[in-house]
Parts: structure tokens; sequence; C-alpha cells
């Protein structure tokens, strides 16, 4: 029969679905006629169609489908017949000549609904024989149809309370006795399968019993829509009953399938009220039950009825649901010795999920579940079943989820023993959450213990791990693990300095024990958070001891920055090192520290002597650190002439002539301060420019020896460019030209304008004749022979003059000093 | 067709889990409501007679497990409907959202002879809970809906405070008689 397939099964459906229409066609003419004989006749013809044990049982629903319409119309005939003056006993009885036993059957119970109806008898006792009666069909899926289409008839018949049918003899009792008589039998039938047959057929019969098990858990429904089985009755008969069947049964299938259906049909309220009886009954369910997925949903639907209503929760306190549930799954864990990890964490989550809910003020029932789960964790060692661990992962997010606060979450003394178990990537994946739940909720870390508390929970993002393997993928994962870090780290506040300054070095403590990797990425979060903190002990206007004491701290700081960008020489991260320690010196120079600044400078060009070799980045290096010392004012003149010195000499030792040229303009600046106190040397300045307009004929020498005859005028512009800028006019030239190759134009610009604004800026050393002599030389070489043509740079040249022009227009005290420049 | 004997009429009720499918059909039938929620297990019926014009219908109403799992045996008890009630809780977008797939499901199934002729009619359900305030589906939405579907009957109903339910059944049989009648021809 297995090779017979699934297109027989349709032949077969389809034989005997005509075979179904052509008697059911007789019974209808027979129906109209008022012919019971016939009607009889035909319809036990077209039941009998049912008595095959071909069709699976969709199939076979199909055909019963079929036959359950007709009898329909069958039943409305039999009661029209009684209001006619047939005698429904005597109906009752003449169906019961039916050859053949199930269309038999079917015929009794359908006038056996018309009889209930008519009260001619107790409701009780035509259900009790009924479903005697039925016991005649032993086959499992005949029987489960039929037993199924008594209940679908009696159903609106049932002596319930309020119902018609309820009288002195006919009790609520009697309509429930007789439910749980159909359920027990139909369960023993539908258990009995299993047994039938031939091993080799077993998975598909198992299939098949699934597809069964709404007939028998349709009972449990009707039991729950009976309006007389009030809690009284539930707890004192129907569960009873149920579970005894449930448990007897020692079906796998069965139990799973049923202890689902108890859960989901009977209201909250009787499962509160019952916990004890329906919770005692899961020890005892076969070890292979998926006890799991029952009790969570048991749980899960508790947890929404707490949700409903504020009104109920008193109910939960007075039965002491927690407890309760949390005793249970001890007992089943401990029953079921072999239970995987995964059902035992995916309890613990359900378990914590509701007493969230529930008991949101409990957090000690929230610790309690983590620690059973931790001690039921710790007996299996480390965990490698992947899906625990994602479960592990989910009970662990749930108070974040809830509390949206992870300092609740760290008063859990049990959550980082069950994070212990976790393994380090999942370590990770966990961190990551509790980050992005810090980040998402905003929450400050605001307490050194909370900090030190976060920090071991999160080390698996911290701290390296001896097992770690490093490839290409990793390495993206690594960095967004560490810029992770690195928000967390802006994160941690505190109002007190004091408070502050011991979280920071907490924090130092951890990402200097983190292994060298981290370090780029941890470090300058932490360096700015410490001059932020050094920025807030200077605001206030605090007294003598306050300003004393933040002094103190202060300097306690600049000492921790320091250890902390010498961690970097371990990476090595010169180039990074050297920009935090000009950020410090920087932050000293505004506390007015000069040794402090004076110490971080050196640090800074150590690092730029020793450690960065690469030539295009000595030119930023540099670039830093000219700009950085120019914004200095706490230097004397003594420590000012050394850096200033040093980096001029930097300057003149580049690689490339066009950055020598670059770099020594620049530092013209450093003897030129725009505050009026500051060091303002105009020779000082002239010089410099001077040996930039010397570097940058040699550079075209260069370029004129390298280039072939003549040399390119695009270069000899650019280099006369380098002389001049102002950085008003860096901006008006923006605005007026937008060259794709606008930003090495710029730069080209540089030294002329510079003349202009020192000329600006009242330094006597630039004179007119400085001047015109420049504008001179640019024009003469543009016009020379065998200077190719750049509009860009003759565009720029023009805009040159035209600025002047206009600051000669303008009037006023700039106006005059440019009076004589002829332009 | 001997027309002395009643009609029956088949309607088939669905909707997701939770809506109040059982709660509209009790209140309508047994004129009874329970806060509780409890799940239906596959399908059966209940009727109910009445009277349209001078014609006395048995209305047979086919009530169904909103959860997937309590659905085992299939929908054979689609066959021979005349009317479908689909049903959504106004305070649950996602039971509007799977309307379509109910709707588009019960024609698959039952394969009436004339799809786009077959009758349905929606219930907006719950409309009392917390004053009508934690409604997230709103009557214009719900209308919109039923008119892209061919002018589907609508009406906002709550089976526990019984508003509008005499009239959604009314409706229901009164489309189901028509869709019959049509089939008789």
């Amino acid at each position: 029969m297995i090779a017979d397939g699934i297109e027989d099964e349709e032949k077969w459906l389809s034989a005997a679905s005509a075979g179904l229409q052509q008697n059911a066609f007789y019974m209808h003419r027979a129906l109209d006629s008022n012919n019971l004989k016939d009607a009889l006749k035909y319809s036990a013809q077209m039941l009998s169609e049912l008595r095959t044990s071909r069709l699976s049982p969709h199939k076979y629903y199909v055909l019963y489908m079929r036959a359950f319409d007709e009898l329909r119309k069958l039943e409305i005939f039999f009661y029209e017949e009684t209001k006619r003056g047939c005698s429904i006993i005597e109906l009752y009885e003449l169906v019961q000549h039916a050859g053949n036993i199930l269309p038999r059957l079917y015929l009794l119970c359908t006038a056996g609904s018309v009889y209930i109806k008519s009260k001619e008898a107790p409701a009780k006792d035509i259900l009790k024989d009924l479903v005697e009666m039925c016991r005649g069909i032993q086959h499992p899926l005949r029987g489960l149809f039929l037993r199924s289409y008594l209940s679908q008839v009696s159903r609106d018949k049932l002596p319930d309370i309020g119902s018609e049918y309820e009288g002195d003899d006919d009790t609520v009792m009697d309509a429930v006795d007789f439910v749980l008589q159909n359920f027990t039998e139909m369960n023993k039938l539908w258990v009995r399968m299993r047994y039938q047959g031939p091993a080799r057929e077993k998975d598909r019969r198992e299939k098949e019993r699934s597809e069964l098990r709404d007939l028998v858990g349709k009972n449990l429904h009707v039991l729950s829509q009976i309006e007389g089985v009030d809690l009284d009755m539930y707890r004192d008969t129907v569960l009873p009953r149920v579970l005894e069947q449930v448990v007897n049964c020692k079906d796998e299938l069965a139990q799973y399938y049923l202890m689902d259906c108890i859960i989901q049909v009977f209201p909250d309220e009787f499962h509160l009220q019952t916990l004890d009886v329906l919770l005692g009954a899961f020890p005892q369910l076969q070890p292979s039950v998926d006890i799991k997925t029952v009790l969570s949903s048991l749980m899960e639907r508790l947890s929404n009825y707490a949700a409903s209503s504020g009104e109920v929760l008193p109910q939960f306190l007075q039965v002491d649901a927690f407890s309760k549930l949390n005793n249970a799954i001890g007992k089943v864990i401990e029953a079921q010795a072999d239970m995987p990890v995964l059902a035992v964490v995916t309890l613990y989550s359900s378990l914590l999920t509701f007493t969230l809910h529930v008991h949101p003020d409990r957090l000690d029932y929230a610790d309690q579940v983590l620690g059973s789960c931790f001690n039921k964790l710790s007996g299996v060692g480390k965990l490698d079943d992947s899906q625990a661990t994602k479960q592990i992962v989910a009970l662990l997010s749930a108070p974040l989820d809830k509390y949206n606060n992870v300092m609740t979450a760290l008063k859990l003394s049990n959550y980082p023993r069950v994070m212990e178990c976790l393994d380090i990537e999942t370590n990770k994946v966990m961190a990551k959450i509790i980050i992005q739940n810090i980040m998402k909720n905003s929450t400050y870390i605001s307490n050194g213990d909370k900090v030190e508390a976060l920090f071991g929970l999160i080390r698996g993002l911290i701290k390296d791990t001896d097992d770690a393997v490093c490839n290409e993928d990793d390495e993206e994962e690594f960095k967004e693990d560490q810029n992770a870090v690195a928000r967390l780290i802006y994160m941690l506040h505190h109002d007190d300095p004091e408070e502050m300054f011991k979280i920071i070095t907490i924090v130092q403590k951890h990402i200097l024990a983190g292994g060298v990797k981290r370090l780029p990425f941890t470090v300058p979060p932490l360096v700015f958070t410490a001059l932020k903190l050094i920025r807030a002990l200077q605001n206030g206007d605090a007294s003598k001891a306050e300003e004393a004491a933040a002094a103190a701290t202060r300097k306690k700081i600049f000492q921790l920055l320091n250890q902390l960008i010498e961690a970097l020489s371990n990476v090595p991260a010169p180039e990074l090192a050297l920009r935090l320690y000009l950020q410090c010196a920087e932050a000293a120079n505004d506390s007015d520290l000069e040794p402090v600044a004076c110490e971080f400078f050196t640090q800074a060009y150590i690092l730029y002597e020793e450690e960065i070799s690469d030539s295009r980045e000595q030119v930023t290096a540099l670039q830093l650190i000219i700009g950085t010392l120019q914004r200095m004012h706490v230097f004397g003149v003594e420590n000012r002439d050394t850096l200033t010195h040093k980096a001029t000499g930097y300057s003149a030792k580049l690689l490339k002539k066009p950055d020598q040229c670059r770099a020594v303009y620049s530092c013209s600046h450093l003897f030129w301060a725009d505050d009026q106190d500051g060091v303002r040397d105009g020779e000082r300045v002239l010089l410099c420019l001077k040996r930039a307009l010397k570097i940058a004929n040699a550079a075209q020498q260069m370029a004129n020896a390298t280039r072939g005859s003549g040399g390119s005028v695009i270069l000899f512009i650019e280099i006369l460019n380098k002389y001049v800028s102002s950085f008003t006019f860096v901006e008006y030239c923006t605005v007026r030209f937008s060259y794709e190759n606008q930003g090495s134009i710029m730069t080209r610009c540089g030294s002329k304008f510079r003349y202009l604004y020192f000329f600006e800026k009242g330094n006597t050393q630039i004179t007119v004749n400085t001047i015109q002599d420049l504008m001179e030389l640019i024009t003469t070489e543009m016009r020379s022979d065998n200077a190719a043509t750049d509009p860009a740079a003759e565009a720029f040249f023009a805009n040159t003059l035209r600025y002047i022009q206009f600051q000669k227009q303008k009037g006023g005290a700039v106006s005059e000093k440019y009076e004589p420049v002829k332009a | 067709m001997s027309t002395r004997r009643r009609t029956l009429l088949k309607v088939i009720v669905l909707g997701d889990s939770g809506v109040g499918k059982t709660s509209l059909m009790n209140q309508y039938v047994h004129k009874k409501f329970s806060q509780q929620y409890k799940a239906t297990i596959g399908a059966d019926f209940v009727t109910k007679e009445l009277q349209i014009d001078d014609k006395l219908v048995t209305l047979q109403i086919w009530d169904t497990a909103g959860q997937e799992r309590f659905q085992s045996l299939g929908v054979a008890f689609y066959r021979g409907a005349d009317c479908c009630v689909l049903v959504y809780d106004v305070n649950v977008m996602k039971s509007f959202d799977s309307l379509d797939n109910w709707h588009d499901e019960f024609l698959k199934q039952a394969n009436p002879p004339d799809p786009k002729a077959f009758p349905f009619i929606l219930l907006g359900n719950k409309i009392d809970i917390d004053g009508g305030n934690s409604r997230v589906v709103s009557e214009k939405k719900a209308r919109d809906w039923c008119a892209s579907r061919g002018n589907i009957p609508y009406f906002e109903t709550s089976a526990k405070e019984n508003i509008r339910v005499d009239d959604a059944f009314l409706c229901i049989a009164k489309a189901a008689l028509a869709n019959e009648r049509e089939q008789d021809m």
C-alpha cells in the first residue's frame, strides 16, 4: 500500500465520492417524496463509502465532509418526519436495521440528535447510549471520525447549564461525563493506531496520527465551551480526568499535543488556580515529550494574562505562581536526567520572561531564575550547542529589554555568572547587545563599581583570548566590535570629577590589559574622555581650596594620559600617538601647565624623529605639529624657540621640495601670533618666506632639468603661487573658481598671499616692493616664450590681482597700504 | 428541488487567533459572552434558525481555529460554503494584514464556481476596547480594503457589548441566501 502513492489515493477518493454522490442523489429523491424506507436505504449505502481503509486522514476527511453535508439534510428530514407523526423512538430503532455497522452508527447518531431534540427521553440517556454504541467501531480512523461526528451533532444538545436540555435528571455533570467518555475512547483509538500495522510504516503512521490529532483535541475544546464547567468542576472533575488519560496513555505524541490543548483551550484563571495539578503532570510524562515548548507556552499565556490587566495580578500573588512554576521546572529537569541544555535554558528563559512581566519589581525572582539556570549550566561544562547558546542570549537579553537599563541588569548577581557560561564568540555577541542597549537608551554609567562590573561582563570585547584566530572577516568584525567599545567609553559619565577620574582609571586598567590590538580603538576615546574631564575641572568659579584640588587632579590625569598614549608604542601606532600627544599638549596649554605641555611636545617630537619614516606621514605629522604649536601660548621664549626651531628644521628636511616649501612657509606663522601679546617677529617671518622662495626656485630648476628645455609653466606658476596666500583670499577664490584641481591650486597659491597676509597684518618687513617684485616675477615667467598656457594658473593670478584691486578700492587703512602696489 | 424544505446555509468564519470568532458566534447564537480566551481546535458549527423575508433558513455557522497548529486535518469543511465571514481585531494590525491571506486561501481551497461573485463579509471586532482608544485600524482603512475586494459589506462589531452582531449575521444570512439561490439557478 505504501507504493500506491498519492495518485491512487486521488482515484480512490473520486471513486468513493462518486459512489457517495450517486446514493445521495437517490436519497434526495426519497427525501423529496417522503419515502423513509428508501431514504434509509440510500443513506446507508451512501455511508458505506466511509468504510474504506484506503484513504489517508486528509482524504478521508474530504469524503467525511461530503457525507456530513448530506446527513444534515437527512437530519432535517428525520425532524420533519417526527412532526408529521412518525415516532422518534421508532425511528431510532428503525435506523439500526442498516446492515452494516458503520452506516448504522452514523444513522443512529443522526437520529439520536433528533431524538434528544424531541425531548422524549432524557438527553443523558441518549448520549450515553450513543457513546456506548460507538464502541462498535474499533478501527482507529473510522472510529475517530464516527466519534467526531457524534461530538459534532451533540454539541448543541448537551445538558449544559442554561441549555434547554438541562433538567432534573440531566445536569451539566452528564454533559461533562459524556464528552469525557468520548474523549477517552477517542484517545485510546488514536494511541492504539500507533501499534497497528507493520513496523516499517511507523513514520507514515505517526504522520497520519498527527493529522488526526484535532479530532481528539476537539473534545477538550467542547469541554471548555460548556458553560457549566466552572472552576470547581474543572478542578475536581475535568482536569484530573483529562490528565489521567494523558499521563496513562504513555504516548509521546498524545501527551505533547494534549498538554498543549489543555493550556490553550481552558482559560488562564483556571490554570492559575490549578497550577499544582497541571504542573504535577509534567514530570510524569514520557521523557521524550517536548516539555519545554509546552511549559513555555503556558508561561507565555500567563505572562500575557498578567499584562492584560492589573486586576488579575493579585491572583498570581495569591497562588504564588512564580514559586510553583520554578519548582515544577526544577522537578521536570530532575526527572528528565537527559534533558538537553537547550530545553533547560528555554524553560528558564520562559520563566524569566514570566517573572519580568508579572513581577517586574521582584529582581530577586529574576536573579533566582538566573541562578538556577547557572547551576544547571555549570554542571555541563562549556557549551557547544549553538541553539542553546542562542537561547542563553535570549535569556540574558530579557532583563535588558524589560528594564531598558543596563544598570538594573547589573544588580542581578547571577547575570555575570550565566554570561560566563558562554563561549567567547557568544560572549561577544551578548556584549554587543549590552552596548547596543546602553546606546539605544542613552544610559550613562556613572559609578566606578558599575563600570567595573560592566567591563567584567563585556570582557569578550575588551580582552584578547588565547585562541583568537584572525582572518579577513574577523578583521572587519573586530573593528566593528572595538568601535562599539569606543562608543561605550563615551557613555561613562559622572559629574563629580573624583568619581569620574576613578571611572577613567578603571577603564584604563581594563583597556591596557586588553592586548595591543585593541589599543588604537580604545585609547583615543579614553584620552578624549580624560581631556573632557580636564576641561570640566577648569570651569566654574571654584574656591581656592577647590582650585588646588582640581589642579592636583589635573596633574594626575595628565600623568595617566601620558601612560595611556605611551602604551600605543607597543602597537605601534606612532601617527595616532603623535596626534594624541598634541591634543594633550593643547589641553596642558589651556591649563597653563608649561612643563606638561612641553613634555607632550617632546614626546611628539621623539615620535616624529624616531618612528615616523614615511614621507607622506611626515608631511601630515609636521602640519599637525606646526598647527598645534602655533596655537600654543603657554611657552616661554626658551621653550618656544627650541620647539619652533626644531619644527622649522624638520620642514627643511622633508623629502620633496614642494613639501619642504609648504612646510617652511607654514612655519612663518610660528613667528607671528594673531593676538597682540604673542610673538611678532617680522624678520623671521620674512626669513621663512625667503627660504620658502629659495626652495621653490630650486624645485623649479629641478623640474626644468628633469622635464627638458624651458621647463613647464604649470610647475613654474605652481611654485610661484606657493608664495601667495591669505586666508580670506582663499575663500574669495573658492567662490569664484571650481576647477577640478582646485585643491592643488589652492596650495600653490600658498606663499604669495602669505606675503599679502603679513602685509595686511602689519608686518613691516613685508614692503610694497616685496609684493611688487613677486608680482613682476610671476608676470615675466608667465609671458616667457617657452611657457605653455595654463588657464587655471592664469585665472588664479588674475584673481590675485583683482583681489589687490579690490583691497585698494575698499578704502580705509588696508586700502592705503595697498595704494602703492601696481596691479 | 423542493421549496417546502428549509434552506440550510453554510457560513465559514475565518480570521487570526484571538480576534473573537468564537465570541461573535456565541453572542449571536447563545447571547453569551466570556472575557476569557479559549483557543478553538479544529472546526465545528452551531446552527441558528432565522426568518428572512418569509423564508425560514437554518444558518450553519462554522467556527474555525485561528491557530494553524489546531487545524491538522485541513479545510475540507470549506466545501459548499455559501458565505465567508472574515474577522479581524481593530486593535491588532497584524490581524488586519492577514485578511488578504485568509480571503485568498479561502477561495483557493473552497474553490467556488464563481470566485469573483462569492460573498464575503468583513467584521472589525473589539471596537469596545479602551473606548476605541487602542484602535489601530481605522474604519476608512477597512472600508478601502473592502472596496478593493469587490465591495465587501463591512460591520464594526463588539461581541462583548453585542454591538451590531445581529445586523452583521442578518447581512451574512442574506448574502448566503442570495448565493445559494444563484447556485440553484
